[in-house]
Formats: C-alpha cells, sequence, structure tokens
C-alpha cells in the first residue's frame, strides 16, 4: 500500500499546479508577471534528497513519468517538461551525494531546481518559436517572480513531508536489506 | 568508472533524441489527439474539477463580499436603466416581427443564416500553468458536442477557440495567444459608411495587449470606439460574435495595409464560465463528411 503515496501524492502536486493560478490574488495578475507553478518539481527534489538513496532512481522515474503528463495535459507540446525535469533532477540527485543534508541545502538545492528549469523550458520554448520574449524581460517577467513564488511553496512543503519521506524510505528500503 | 560514464552520455543523447522527436511529432499539424493524450486529459481534468469545486467556492466567496460594497448604487443605475429597456424591447419585437415577414416573403428560412448557433455551458476547471501557451481547460468535451476550432465566449464577448477536445473535457486557446494561423474573420461596425469595412483578426500584440485587425482595404475610415464584430464568413465562427472594440489604426510596416489595434471586450483573466459556440450553418467541407459520420 505504501508505494502508492508517493506516486499519489506527486499526482495531487500536478493537479494543483492547474488550479494554482486561481489563489494568486488579482494585482499581479494585472502587473503581467508570469508565476508559473513549479510545485511538482518541487516534491521531486524532496523525494531525491530525503527518498532515494545513492543507488535508487525513484525521483528521476517520477520526473519522466509526470513530466510526460504536464507536456500532455497543460502544453501543446510533448517532451520538453519531461526532458528537463528528468535531466534536472538527475542533476540534483548527483549533487546531494556530494553535499551534507540539511535544511539549508534543500532550499539552496530548490532554488537551483526552479532557475535550471526554468531556463530551460524558456530556451527550448524560444528555439521552437513558442515565446518571443528577449531575455533581460524574461528575467523580470518571469524568472524572479517564478522563483519567489515556488521559495515560499517550498519553504510550506519542506515541514509537512521531510519527516514523512523519511519515514516511507526507511520503512521500504530497510525491510528489504534485513 | 569509464563505462559507466559513457552510459550516462548515452542516456541523455537518446533523452535528447527523443525529446526532438516528440516535438517534431506534436508541432505538425494535427487533427486529433491520440487516445493516449484524450484518457490523460479526462483524468487530470476530471481530478481538477473536483480540486476546483472548493478553490472556486472560496475565491468567489471573496469576490462577493468586495462586490456587497457597491450593489446599491449598482442597483439605483440599473433601476433608471431598466425603464428605457421596456421601450428598448418594444421596438426590438416590432423589427423582429417585420423582419419575420420579410425573410418569408423573400421565401428564405432563417435557420440558414450564419448567426444561428447553439450554445454549450461549460465551466473552467483549470489553468495551464505554462502561461506561454494561453490555454485553459474546460468541462465539456466531444459527447456534450464540444469539437475543434469551436467559438468560446463569455457574456462579455468572444475569448477564444477550442484548440483540442478529449472526451469528457477540451483546451480553449485564448485570444491572446492567436496567430496568423486561426484567423478571424471580423467587420467593423462603423457609424458613419453604410458599408462595414471587413478584415481578418492576424494576432496579439503583447505590449498594448490588443488584438491586429488587419482592414481589407486601405482607404477605410475607421475611427477609434468602434466595435469589431465576427463576421460569420471565415468558416468556424457564427456571425454577430462581438470581439472588441478598435483603439488605434496605422498604416503597417509596408505601408500597403492598415492595421487597426482593437482592445477584446471580454476580460481574459478572470472568468468561470463559458459558453461554446456550436454554429448551425454548415461548411461544405463538414457536408462532405457527414455521410462518413454515419457510418460509424
Amino acid at each position: 500500500m505504501q508505494r502508492f503515496y508517493l506516486p499519489s501524492f506527486v499526482l495531487l502536486m500536478l493537479i494543483l499546479e492547474g488550479v494554482a493560478l486561481d489563489f494568486l490574488p488579482q494585482f499581479l495578475m494585472d502587473k503581467d508577471l508570469l508565476i508559473v507553478p513549479h510545485w511538482m518539481l518541487l516534491f521531486l527534489v524532496l523525494i531525491a534528497i530525503y527518498y532515494d538513496f545513492e543507488n535508487t532512481y525513484y525521483a528521476v522515474l517520477y520526473a519522466v513519468i509526470f513530466g510526460l503528463m504536464i507536456d500532455i495535459v497543460s502544453t501543446s507540446v510533448i517532451g520538453v517538461y519531461m526532458f528537463i525535469y528528468a535531466l534536472v533532477i538527475y542533476i540534483i540527485h548527483g549533487l546531494r551525494k556530494v553535499l551534507h543534508t540539511n535544511y539549508l541545502v534543500a532550499f539552496l538545492l530548490a532554488v537551483l531546481d526552479v532557475i535550471m528549469v526554468d531556463i530551460g523550458v524558456y530556451i527550448i520554448y524560444f528555439f521552437i518559436g513558442i515565446n518571443h520574449m528577449q531575455w533581460n524581460e524574461y528575467m523580470s517577467v518571469r524568472l524572479v517572480p517564478t522563483l519567489i513564488g515556488n521559495m515560499i511553496f517550498f519553504i510550506l512543503l519542506y515541514p509537512i513531508f521531510k519527516g514523512k519521506l523519511m519515514k516511507w524510505s526507511s520503512d521500504r528500503f530497510d525491510s528489504k536489506r534485513v | 568508472m569509464l563505462f559507466f560514464r559513457r552510459k550516462r552520455l548515452f542516456i541523455i543523447l537518446i533523452g535528447f533524441i527523443i525529446l526532438v522527436g516528440s516535438i517534431g511529432f506534436s508541432l505538425r499539424d494535427r487533427e486529433e489527439l491520440t487516445t493516449v493524450e484524450e484518457f490523460l486529459h479526462d483524468a487530470v481534468g476530471w481530478f481538477q474539477g473536483v480540486v476546483h469545486q472548493p478553490v472556486e467556492f472560496t475565491t468567489t466567496l471573496v469576490s462577493n463580499i468586495n462586490e456587497l460594497k457597491h450593489i446599491y448604487e449598482e442597483n439605483q443605475v440599473l433601476k433608471t436603466r431598466l425603464s428605457q429597456y421596456n421601450l428598448l424591447l418594444h421596438e426590438v419585437k416590432e423589427l423582429r416581427k417585420e423582419n419575420d415577414e420579410l425573410y418569408s416573403v423573400l421565401g428564405k428560412t432563417e435557420s440558414e443564416s450564419l448567426n444561428e448557433f447553439i450554445p454549450i455551458q461549460a465551466s473552467v476547471i483549470a489553468r495551464s500553468k505554462e502561461q506561454w501557451f494561453k490555454m485553459i481547460t474546460i468541462n465539456k468535451g466531444e459527447q456534450d458536442g464540444v469539437e475543434t476550432n469551436m467559438a468560446v465566449i463569455t457574456g462579455e464577448g468572444m475569448v477564444g477557440k477550442i484548440y483540442s477536445s478529449s472526451q469528457f473535457t477540451s483546451s480553449v486557446l485564448l485570444l491572446n495567444g492567436f496567430d496568423r494561423s486561426n484567423r478571424i474573420s471580423v467587420v467593423v461596425d462603423a457609424e458613419e459608411t453604410d458599408k462595414d469595412p471587413t478584415g481578418f483578426i492576424v494576432g496579439y500584440d503583447e505590449e498594448a495587449e490588443t488584438l491586429l485587425l488587419e482592414l481589407d482595404e486601405y482607404d477605410v475610415e475607421v475611427s477609434e470606439g468602434e466595435l469589431v464584430v465576427s463576421s460569420g464568413l471565415g468558416g468556424v465562427f457564427p456571425k454577430g460574435l462581438e470581439i472588441g472594440t478598435i483603439e488605434e489604426v496605422a498604416p503597417d510596416k509596408y505601408g500597403l495595409t492598415k492595421v487597426a489595434h482593437v482592445s477584446p471586450s471580454a476580460d481574459l483573466y478572470n472568468f468561470g464560465h463559458v459558453i461554446v459556440v456550436d454554429r448551425q450553418a454548415t461548411i461544405p467541407s463538414e457536408v462532405e463528411s457527414e455521410p462518413e459520420e454515419g457510418e460509424e
């Protein structure tokens, strides 16, 4: 039963992203800022840090599957989010081997993660011709507001799921080893 | 160790090939979604519909409380307007009767006309998180008669068109995501001339937040504040859908045509319910394909 918890929470994040824009107050919309919720990605970062071991790649697997779902459900171009999510989560997975895991490191990894994903998405969409935004405009209109919005969410998400993920992880993997 | 690095590089390269392949697959002009995509749209759409209920309840509650402050003033204004409407209503009735009579004299039935349509009521259940796509999801799909390319309106005017439809949900492309590949044929309701100028909506100006209207003729007089409505000649949209008002007219960069900036009448960010417009008048190409549908 426990192995279904994780994918269902990832799915919940994906669904919440669709209604996320309703939560934003009106004055933010009027200013033409683009705030993109990367909630699922933040949850995947937590999985990569607290659930996965060095030789398990559940976060990357979920990034591929649910990244593809984001592509299909909320954009008309398939493959962009799948590729970028998987690549970035893989990099995060590699980085956590080097770094000692605590709150600050998790926060910084999440910041790095959102920046890499958003710039990656910007570059690919720019080459396909979906957005025509210049780099400077993109920085101020989209990247910075997106980063701030997502980090607020991460601060809320972290205390809720950190303990749970570590518990699920030990339940799952320790029982195998014994 | 070298072997593992090579393997890693290999996987990333394969991933890149898949990325390019799937982008190529989804960027070509597709008539319909694949079954897998339809299934995912419907499944996620269903969950989003469930989650959206409480969210919408709270957000509307907050805005309702805000609106309460202005209700008294609005009520006074509306009451004075109401008395004028009775007069107008009478006039409309007379005109409609006269119109019907004239049609019957001509021997033409009105159901053929371009402005007839069946409205399909739908609710917005999600907005695309990637805001460059200007897409929203609504809770009606092919089962309710929604098809690709139908116009989508709110009470204020046109907001977009159906981009793709699956069985129970569909994606709507908003007006501010329109480009040359999805033009709208429009007429400008000019006050002074008898012959209304025609043109096409060819795109959206992100900076000015206006639609770009390319007028068919150069020497027509179009002035600020005039209403732009769909002409029904483009094939998919019915006649008479309100699109916006003219803000500014300027020659285009080559000086060959005139381009008008049209500000959309409908608010493209704040709406919870929409109407999908199913046009009654058939398009020639659809008539040909009808026998095929009968066979299925």
